[in-house]
């Protein structure tokens, strides 16, 4: 994370944009100049549609948000916007559109895959100033929010009805429902309670082409297509969400938490496995091998048991006998396969202390290694013993080290790869490791990504999980919202420019292509 | 979420109150290095609270601190984004991977006010501030004014005119700022005897604006030190700590009053040196680094540190003493203020609560939002009127949420900056400082003491 | 990700039998795909006409050549399971070919890691059995006896369970679709957390096909829970009903399913189904009686739990509403037509959407005027929220006139999906809503 950006362009200024691309595809200097000059025309528009303070042009101002948390990828927006109203939003869509400048949507800025990657180009729509929360209705079990509320406040607006809102990333302080939305955000709990796609029963959206478009409400299952369901995890390709109706839950009666120690990874796995046939269905499932309780515990004294070479978190809710049946088997189940400490805790403040070790996890790698990449990635359950087998294989082989954190109840895996960025190669060897990791992944049959999403980051490895025409088939359906291209372009699907000659895709046109309704990647 | 589970997920900041550890001898480069750009600050940062931009955020700032860094020069641009931070430290709290924060923008203040030119008009209400606040005796030259005009009824007819607004906004927020002058409080000995048996003998700091506008504060701070059993040390010679010169960036101001406060405890041998203002004990903490920033040598430093590791906020200090005089009923619906630099600065949040919990009748509730600014932050609201005063506006309406009668607060500047607001707006609350609660309940004082 | 199924499509279509079988009158033009073709029969018919011809593809493969010819001919194609909801939607406006998917019958269980993949032509009551044996189930309530997984799916039908498991679409994880050009595409995955690509997933279900033909889904499952019971209470009036659905709804009891029955315009019966570990089975059951007045409690379903209101030649209708606006839904299903008396209704209580049947003796004209004013006054009692869709309806209501759709929001991006991944209109060409 602390490692040096790879693409920064950091040195282009607004008027010297000479090495951008266009939108998509890449079509030649001439427009290259051309669409500087776009954008530069467009500066007083986009003024007129958010006003002198809502936009932003001094350098200095847009290069703080030359990244989101993915510090990996920079690049200087060519203008910021800070729309505060829907048909601001839509407004600066449409001009985009009309005027072929790509637009990039950013909530607070803190995705882990480059999706709110900034073009140079193009417009950084930010939706951070639209964070009201318009409406809590817990009659219909509901809250209706604008994007730019961060994930928690909703659960804070909800709380005093009894409420909450399910979906928990671990940056829930601070991300936006506009991001969770856009990469469908999930969470240690998603095991039980899913992901943000499972929670949204309503959108209002611009957009590419600049319409705002109101899908679903208050009632469930609205007729015509699940374009809410299509919408979520479109990691800003398909338009901005302007604003959402989310589904609140009631507050479980008990939630427990339990806290076992293992000596190794394969007893907790064991123990994971038990759990999960047993037909024991908990909130979340978290481990941790014995690096990470290492990192933990240099930075936050989480005081996990000593000598544990595993630990696993394991949170059950839910009506306070049902919860408590389920904590005695689940101890039962740890003990059986090897743990030797059990903490258990029901109050708030037992409960936080034992998530503290956990929740610290990512940060707290800094204090045992000068950078690291986090990986995400997911296997199948069931392989996960194995999966970490080979990491710890690889870990030795190629002499760097790997920390794991994951969600152990769905094969998420978090592998930290720790490396020296002052030692001269470290950094490609850890991204070689970290890539082999995704291999492992793949090879058997999980997915590249568990909750960080594709942006910029994975574009490049879509085609190692889909095939040519799986990735034309999401093509031709993203072209369906943006003809123009012009939606956070260069992010979630492969193209030429971003990942050099894409192996195996398809070489004959097809026939919206020909017809120019839509455009080949 | 559940009550538990909310608390899962907030990452608390107790990991950030090691910051400051080993961040003294690292060079700035590396202390920016430190942030990952998780952006879990930006919600406790009260201008972007305000604002929802960027580079109004912790993590913008210390992005802009790496441009000029890499640049070497600040952009008009950046500095005022620099001085919008009203440096309440939340952003520590927040932070997950230990940034320290606090260093890194008193490193770059340090540096905005060598290298950077700023126009004639702020630089003139600049070093008027810096010649009037840190300096007891000219703020208790004030007092009398002050007092004439409060009494003169001339307040009323000036604000509303407008004309301070139009001639200098920081002016106008001087006036309104201006703490409600009751007649002379006596001053305080020298030495004040322990009641009973001696535990402990403590320095006290008596400050400058709490000195000259808060003496009642002080002389509280005496008797409930005295009465728990401390003999308590007021060295004549004390004047500012330096907190609010090293806050803005005047490190060499700054370190000139560090250097007279460290001499002038010293000599005392005091267990402690207990501190009731907030922002001067987060300061008096990080005495090392405020001399060494301004070169001063090496065995100062050192002394600056030793007396540093006996700088205690007062609560603290009374919170490990453990109580020993009678508390007394003191029947009043009260909220708790966390004063920044003694929540995020200091990490004291517990103790102050620990304090009130423990006087009979005494109802205390928390504030929504405990963790965002009042706008205060020292001379903030006077450099920067128009957010401190959006800032006063949401914690009036959070105090005013809470229904309290009484106001309490660890840091004299909160008080005035809260009280002032809700005075404007015909929402009149008593405030009190925690010590003060304590003392009446102390002596038996009837509620009427206090509200 | 399906495996062997979707490589060299290209190269599967070019070496399968040529042009040269046109010639071929029983299979007609699809004879190119190589896949088994028969005569279309009264059986097979697709709101009322019936197709010429009726493919049967033995895998995806073969559902790609079949599409692919199609395509090429400019044929228009109907998917089809075990025919249980053929009928749904508005009527094709043109069915040239039934792809009869019954062979695409397979399961694919991982237990241990509570996925299964299932070709789009297996029985969900196999499916049911094969998941049982491990302790598994897939929490889809059967609500029309008979459906097969592809049909389920592209119908987006979901039961009393919805409430707590969500609809069909939050348990699917990936999806094996055949475009209308032939192209096979995969999205999403086997594993339960992925975000990998567009979730195409939730595009094809309820889609009825016209999106592409879903060849096989792969869903997330549940451990089967230890314990169930049932308390039902009778509600004097639609306001009461909502009463006693809000007090479970605020209670800790954590429910799976409440549903509302309302046959006959009177009384409610509310229903709550609680399922977990046997240790807190009976003290939940105790604390929703508790809440529900004269109610009893069942280890039992009762009979008809989930299915849908009405029979064979009814119109059927779907409603969705927030949940707090139930009793002004319910309120105005019973007045629907006046003619024919009150309609039954019932479905989830607890999330808003609810079943209500237009008895088949009900005239077509009429029909067609009920549902137009019950979707006003749906629309009216629910600020706009809630919806009317006609789900199924004979061949002659259609013919009266009938909009099974309604108010679609989003229907200009709709058009334009179809357009792009069925730009020829080959897939149930007029069966979903607007035309599409």
């Amino acid at each position: 994370m602390r490692d040096r950006p790879i693409r920064d362009r950091s040195d282009e200024s607004p008027d010297d944009r000479s090495t951008t691309d266009p939108a998509g595809t890449d079509r030649g200097q001439a427009d290259r100049a051309d669409r500087a000059d776009r954008l530069s025309a467009l500066v007083p528009r986009l003024k007129g549609i958010c006003g002198d303070d809502g936009v932003i042009t001094d350098r200095a101002r847009r290069r703080t948000y030359e990244s989101d948390g993915l510090t990996y990828h920079a690049e200087v927006p060519g203008v910021v916007v800070l729309p505060t109203t829907a048909e601001q939003v839509a407004e600066v869509l449409g001009l985009c559109s009309a005027e072929g400048v790509p637009f990039v949507p950013r909530g607070a800025g803190t995705g882990l895959s480059a999706g709110a990657l900034p073009r140079t180009d193009g417009v950084l729509v930010t939706t951070s100033r639209m964070r009201r929360v318009v409406e809590v209705d817990p009659d219909n079990e509901c809250a209706v929010v604008q994007p730019g509320v961060a994930n928690l406040d909703i659960t804070r607006a909800a709380a005093p009805y009894g409420y909450y809102y399910a979906p928990d990333p671990s940056s829930q302080q601070v991300c936006s429902v506009g991001g969770n939305i856009a990469e469908n955000s999930g969470g240690a709990h998603c095991l039980k309670y899913g992901f943000t796609v499972n929670h949204v029963l309503g959108l209002q959206i611009a957009t590419p082409q600049g319409e705002l478009v109101r899908l679903g409400g208050k009632a469930p299952e609205a007729p015509g297509y699940d374009l809410i369901g299509a919408f979520i995890g479109s990691e800003g390709t398909l338009g901005i969400a302007t604003e959402a109706t989310v589904r609140l839950v009631r507050t479980p009666q008990k939630v427990t938490t339990l806290l076992a120690a293992f000596t190794g990874m394969d007893a907790g796995g064991e123990a994971v496995s038990s759990v999960v046939a047993e037909g024991v269905l908990p909130a979340a499932v978290e481990m941790m091998d014995a690096l990470s309780i290492a990192a933990a515990e240099a930075a936050v004294a989480c005081d996990y048991p000593e000598g544990a070479g595993a630990v696993l978190i394991v949170e059950l809710d839910g009506p306070a006998a049902d919860v408590d049946a389920d904590a005695a088997m689940v101890r039962r189940l740890c003990e059986r396969a090897g743990a030797f400490e059990i903490r258990e805790a029901s109050g708030a403040a037992e409960r936080a202390r034992i998530w503290k070790g956990r929740k610290s996890a990512f940060a707290a790698v800094g204090r045992i290694s000068p950078a690291y990449i986090v990986q995400d990635g997911v296997v199948p359950r069931t392989a996960l013993g194995e999966v970490l087998g080979d990491i710890a294989r690889l870990s030795a082989e190629s002499g760097i080290r790997v920390a794991n954190v994951f969600h152990a109840g769905d094969g998420n895996l978090h592998p930290l790869v720790l490396f020296d960025d002052a030692e001269p190669g470290a950094g490609e060897r850890a991204a070689e490791v970290s890539g082999a990791i995704l291999d492992l992944c793949i090879r058997h049959g999980g997915s590249i990504t568990g909750e960080h999403g594709v942006g910029v980051d994975k574009a490049c490895s879509m085609p190692r999980m889909f095939t040519p025409e799986d990735l034309e088939t999401m093509d031709l359906f993203r072209r369906a919202f943006d003809p123009a291209g012009v939606a956070n372009p260069e992010k979630l699907l492969p193209t030429p420019r971003l990942c050099g000659e894409v192996p195996g895709v398809r070489k004959d046109v097809h026939p919206l292509v020909a017809q120019g309704r839509a455009e080949q990647f | 979420m559940t009550e538990g589970a909310e608390s899962t997920q907030s990452t608390g900041g107790p990991e950030s109150a090691e910051n400051g550890a080993g961040t003294a001898e690292r060079p700035f480069p590396d202390l920016l290095s430190d942030c990952v750009h998780c952006g879990f600050c930006l919600p406790t940062c009260p201008t972007y609270v305000l604002w929802g931009e960027e580079m109004d955020s912790p993590r913008g700032r210390i992005h802009l601190m790496g441009q000029a860094e890499e640049e070497g020069a600040f952009t008009d641009a950046s500095v005022g984004h620099f001085d919008n931070c009203l440096g309440c430290l939340a952003c520590v709290t927040a932070c997950p991977s230990g940034v320290a924060y606090d260093a890194l923008i008193e490193t770059t203040r340090a540096r905005v006010e060598e290298e950077h030119e700023r126009p004639r008009a702020e630089r003139l209400i600049r070093s008027a501030i810096f010649s009037l606040f840190p300096h007891r005796r000219r703020l208790e030259l004030m007092r009398g004014p002050l007092r004439a005009y409060q009494a003169s009824g001339l307040a009323g007819p000036l604000r509303s005119s407008g004309v301070l607004e139009r001639v200098s906004p920081s002016v106008a927020a001087m006036e309104r700022m201006a703490p409600p002058i009751k007649g002379k409080v006596p001053a305080l000995p020298e030495r004040v005897p322990a009641v009973g048996r001696r535990r402990a003998v403590v320095g006290m700091l008596t400050g400058c604006v709490q000195g000259a506008f808060f003496p009642q504060v002080n002389t509280a701070t005496a008797r409930v030190l005295a009465s728990e059993g401390c003999e308590v040390v007021v060295p004549k010679g004390q004047g500012c700590c330096g907190a609010l010169s090293s806050h803005s960036g005047r490190a060499e101001e700054a370190a000139r009053f560090a250097e007279r406060t460290v001499r002038t405890f010293e000599k005392e041998g005091v267990d402690a040196v207990v501190v009731n203002s907030a922002g001067c004990g987060g300061t008096m903490k990080h005495y090392g680094r405020v001399l060494r920033e301004a070169g001063r040598p090496d065995d100062l430093v050192r002394r600056a540190e030793a007396l540093s590791a006996k700088v205690v906020d007062l609560s603290e200090y009374l919170v490990a003493l453990g109580p020993r005089a009678e508390r007394r009923p003191l029947p009043v619906k009260a909220a708790y203020h966390d004063a920044c630099h003694l929540s995020h600065g200091q990490g004291v949040t517990a103790q102050p609560r620990e304090l009130l919990r423990a006087i009979p009748e005494l109802e205390v509730a928390d504030l929504p939002n405990p963790e965002i600014c009042c706008g205060s932050a020292g001379v903030y609201n006077l450099l920067n009127p128009e957010p401190a005063s959006d800032l006063g506006a949401r914690k009036a309406d959070d105090v005013a949420s809470t229904k309290a009668s009484l106001l309490i607060a660890g840091n004299p500047g909160c008080s005035l900056q809260i009280a002032a607001t809700m005075r404007e707006r015909g929402e009149e609350i008593a405030v009190a400082h925690t010590v003060q609660v304590l003392d009446a309940s102390i002596r038996g004082l009837p509620p009427s003491a206090l509200v | 990700m399906t495996g062997e199924d979707h490589q060299d499509l290209a190269a599967g279509q070019a070496a399968g039998p040529a042009d040269t079988d046109r010639a071929d009158g029983a299979a007609g033009p699809l004879a190119a795909s190589g896949v088994p073709v028969r005569p279309g029969t009264d059986r097979d018919a697709v709101g009322g006409a019936v197709p010429r011809w009726v493919a049967a593809p033995a895998d995806t493969k073969g559902c790609a050549a079949v599409a692919a010819a199609a395509s090429r001919e400019g044929l228009a194609l109907v998917p089809r399971g075990a025919g249980t909801k053929t009928g749904w939607g508005a009527p094709p406006r043109r069915c040239d070919a039934v792809v009869d998917l019954s062979a695409l019958n397979h399961v694919d269980h991982a237990a241990g890691d509570l996925v299964v993949e299932a070709g789009a032509g297996t029985p969900m009551k196999d499916l049911a059995d094969v998941l049982g044996t491990s302790g598994q189930r897939l929490p889809v309530d059967p609500v029309v006896p008979g459906s097969t997984v592809g049909g389920v799916v592209a119908t987006g039908l979901s039961g009393p369970g919805r409430m707590l498991y969500g609809p069909v679409r939050d348990l699917i994880l990936g999806m094996t679709v055949v475009r209308a050009d032939g192209v096979v595409s995969n999205s999403g995955g086997r594993v339960v957390k992925n975000v990998a690509g567009y979730d195409l997933g939730k595009l094809h279900t309820g889609a009825l096909g016209t999106l592409g033909i879903i060849t096989s889904v792969t869903f997330r499952l549940r451990p089967v829970p230890p314990a169930a019971r049932v308390v039902s209470a009778r509600a004097d009036d639609p306001a009461r009903a909502r009463e006693l659905v809000a007090s479970v709804l605020r209670s800790h009891t954590a429910p799976t399913a409440i549903e509302a029955d309302r046959p006959d315009g009177g009384a409610v019966t509310v229903h709550v189904l609680l399922e977990g570990p046997e240790e807190g089975i009976r003290a939940r059951a105790e604390e929703v009686s508790a809440l529900l007045p004269g109610s009893s409690v069942a280890e039992d379903l009762p009979d008809g739990w989930g299915a849908l209101p009405g029979g064979p030649g009814d119109t059927l209708l779907k409603l969705t509403t927030p949940p707090a606006r139930l009793p002004a839904v319910l309120d105005a299903v019973a007045d629907a037509a006046p003619d024919t008396g009150p309609l039954p209704v019932r479905g989830s209580a607890g999330s808003g959407v609810l079943y209500g049947a237009l008895p088949s003796a009900t005239a077509p004209a009429s029909a067609v005027r009920a549902v137009a004013s019950l979707r006003a006054r749906v629309e009216a009692v629910t600020g706009g929220h809630g919806s009317l869709t006609v789900l199924d309806a004979p061949p002659t209501v259609h013919g009266a006139g009938l909009d099974p759709w309604g108010t679609v929001l989003g229907l200009p991006l709709m058009r334009s999906i179809k357009q792009n991944l069925d730009p020829d209109g080959v897939l149930s060409p007029g069966r979903f809503a607007g035309g599409i």
